[in-house]
């Protein structure tokens, strides 16, 4: 191995990039774009969901009209927030009808008569529409909606419970077996068999900023470090120089280590710019631990020797370029790169979990945004290290038959 | 001493055979022209020496050795095309190329004085001679013995061409062995003490440019200048004949006998003849004796 024409490449190639406006583009201006973009639409606190509700209702003479219900639910809040956007339809068709074209989430009907039940202590019925053709959308909305009545249906017995107590105190002779407390205890008992308590705590799971500064390492990996291998050591080959390299002293293992590590060194400046931009911008980010590190190494070595050995089976800078997209796009999503692996559908979570840069990244995330112990990473990583190496006798053996080809 | 030594050399691109038993000698210090039309075989035997590229048959000795990634090292090229990096400057360049053979960089300034080099400029701003100068400072990083030059002037102008030929026989008269490829006779002509004609992968003459001229014997050249027709016709007559840019060139035994002849067909094909001469041989003419073809 000869240190000094490794030495001679890496800066050599890092001349060239420096001096390159299109790569300066993807190292240091796309993850300042990618982080402000993402950021800046999903980063920080998402506000509570706003439901649009529409009712239909009938104008009744009673103390409690389903007006009075509309109105409580006008009212809900949380931390600020309305909940409960609501539009008030003269019939049931005409709601169905703004329902079915997406103009509300929901529509209650409070039939004749609800007020008059509700006063008398019956039964009142209450019809909720919804449209179930978007499941997540169908869970949020009827999940708000039930959940008010649920509530709604508490105040209102706690309330029927209160006038009961009213009455027992009135009527009820003062001396017998068992407390008047007692018995208000059983009853309120029966109508709130469980007391739920809310207490906060801020958990330790990770932040959107930091799931997209992630995002945007496995990105660079899929593309900027396929490409940049792969493309550069063409490029060497259509110039003339790669014969000229060939013909020198140094070996083909010095040019491809040369070649890789120029590589590392400018994704890593690129990952760098982007952890740094994300700390400065939204005040949070990820800065690998050194195990985190060695899996960006290892799954840097597999994207370098896979975009190598795509280019020299190719032999062209344009079909490097086009595969390169065609295995990276559609794995930025299957691979659980850009989205997290939860919203994956069961069929594509295999290709997240085998695929090696999709494995790296989700072990790199379970590492530093969940902090899983590093002994349960490591089997993995050696797995990957393994498969990285595997990957990298291939592209070697690609590009020795390809300067063969040259000769 | 031989500088090189090559017997009986073969290679084949598939069924296309480039190179059929090809043997030379070059001495040390000398320099050596392989002359040929394209595809003749001179940028095969020259990557073969200078790149390592693969041969079928043969042996190859450099000062006595076998021809390896070792005595390679004795060996610097300058090809056709530009080896510098186009991003990087003419300094840095040679810098890179220092790294990857190993050599001392204290000679880097030296030789971008001694080429008239622009040190900081990229190497893409340079023109066409300035690039061919630092492919050949690059080829002198590590001070080989043996320089090999691959068509060195193809594509330079009148000026850049003269400084490159003074270039060249200044590392003569440091001592160093110089083996040329061109197709231009001038160039072989000026600057060669030996060459080798080569025609479809073939040595087909090696001498000195009087010793080849001599095969013409005692022909005559006849040189035809104007707007010419009936060319076709005049090679039915004399075969021996090139025409380039206007001009024809037509070996004959006897010129006297000849000329009324030539100029009598020429005139019924209705040509307008501007002048005509008899002139000394070139190696053009050689090469056209030899295998019955111009070198272009």
């Amino acid at each position: 191995m000869k240190l000094r024409a490794i030495k001679g490449i890496i800066l050599k190639d890092l001349k060239e990039i420096r001096r390159e406006k299109m790569v300066l583009f993807w190292i240091f201006v796309f993850p300042l774009m990618w982080i402000t973009l993402l950021g800046g639409i999903w980063g920080g606190e998402s506000p509570p969901i706003t439901v649009d509700v529409g009712v239909v209702y009938f104008n009744e003479t009673t103390p409690f009209t389903a007006y009075d219900v509309v109105k409580i639910m006008e009212n809900v809040t949380i931390e600020g927030v309305h909940i409960f956007n609501i539009r008030t339809y003269p019939s049931e068709n005409s709601g169905v009808d703004a329902l079915k074209h997406g103009k509300i989430d929901a529509l209650i009907v409070f039939p004749k008569g609800f007020g008059a039940n509700i006063t008398r202590g019956l039964q009142a019925k209450v019809y909720v529409y919804f449209d179930k053709s978007d499941p997540q959308n169908y869970q949020i909305v009827s999940g708000a909606i039930k959940g008010f009545f649920s509530e709604f249906e508490k105040r209102m017995q706690e309330k029927s419970i209160e006038i009961t107590f009213q009455y027992m105190e009135r009527y009820m002779p003062k001396e017998t077996s068992i407390s008047i407390d007692e018995i208000k205890k059983h009853l309120l008992a029966m109508a709130n068999p469980l007391v739920l308590e809310e207490r906060e705590v801020k958990g330790e799971t990770a932040s959107a900023i930091q799931f997209y500064v992630t995002s945007f390492i496995g990105i660079q990996f899929l593309f900027a470090t396929m490409i940049s291998i792969g493309a550069g050591t063409l490029e060497e080959i259509e110039k003339g120089t790669l014969r000229r390299i060939a013909a020198s002293p140094a070996t083909a293992w010095d040019f491809l280590i040369g070649k890789m590590l120029s590589t590392f060194i400018t994704i890593m400046v690129s990952i760098f710019v982007g952890i740094t931009y994300a700390k400065l911008v939204f005040g949070e980010t990820v800065f690998p631990s050194p195990l985190g590190w060695l899996i960006i190494f290892i799954a840097a070595v597999f994207s370098m020797s896979l975009g190598l050995a795509i280019a020299m089976g190719t032999r062209s800078i344009k079909a490097t370029n086009a595969i390169v997209n065609l295995i990276s796009m559609p794995l930025l999503f299957l691979a659980a790169i850009v989205i997290p692996e939860s919203i994956l559908p069961e069929w594509a979570r295999p290709i997240a979990n085998y695929f090696p840069l999709g494995r790296a990244l989700k072990d790199l995330r379970l590492l530093e945004l969940y902090h899983r112990p590093a002994s349960e990473i490591m089997p993995d990583v050696l797995w990957l290290a393994l498969g990285s190496f595997c990957m990298l006798v291939i592209a070697v053996l690609l590009y020795n038959w390809a300067v063969k080809r040259l000769k | 001493m031989n500088a090189i030594e090559i017997k009986d050399l073969w290679k084949s691109y598939g069924d296309v055979k480039a190179l059929r038993g090809v043997s030379l000698e070059i001495k040390e210090g000398e320099i050596f022209a392989l002359l040929g039309p394209n595809g003749a075989g001179k940028t095969t035997l020259i990557r073969i020496l200078a790149e390592g590229l693969g041969y079928d048959k043969g042996e190859i000795r450099i000062f006595g050795e076998k021809l390896s990634k070792k005595t390679a090292r004795l060996i610097g090229y300058v090809p056709q095309e530009s080896i510098a990096y186009d991003l990087l400057t003419v300094k840095e360049n040679l810098e890179f190329y220092a790294d990857l053979y190993d050599a001392p960089k204290d000679k880097i300034d030296a030789l971008i004085e001694r080429f008239e080099l622009p040190a900081k400029k990229k190497a893409k701003e340079l023109s066409g001679g300035f690039k061919r100068r630092l492919n050949l400072a690059i080829s002198l990083l590590y001070d080989p013995k043996i320089l090999i030059l691959d068509e060195p002037s193809t594509g330079l102008d009148v000026p850049s061409r003269r400084k490159l030929w003074e270039l060249i026989e200044s590392f003569k008269e440091e001592g160093k062995t110089i083996l040329l490829a061109t197709h231009y006779m001038e160039e072989a002509e000026a600057l060669a003490d030996r060459i080798a004609i080569m025609n479809e992968g073939k040595v087909i003459a090696i001498g000195t440019a009087d010793e080849l001229k001599a095969l013409i014997g005692e022909e005559s050249i006849i040189q035809v200048e104007g707007l010419l027709k009936g060319i076709e016709k005049l090679r039915e007559e004399f075969p021996k004949l090139i025409e380039k840019d206007g001009i024809l060139r037509i070996q004959v035994k006897n010129p006297r006998e000849s000329l009324p002849r030539i100029v009598e067909i020429l005139i019924s094909q209705g040509s307008e003849i501007k002048g005509v001469k008899v002139e000394e041989p070139t190696l053009e003419d050689v090469f056209l004796k030899l295998t019955g073809r111009g070198l272009e």
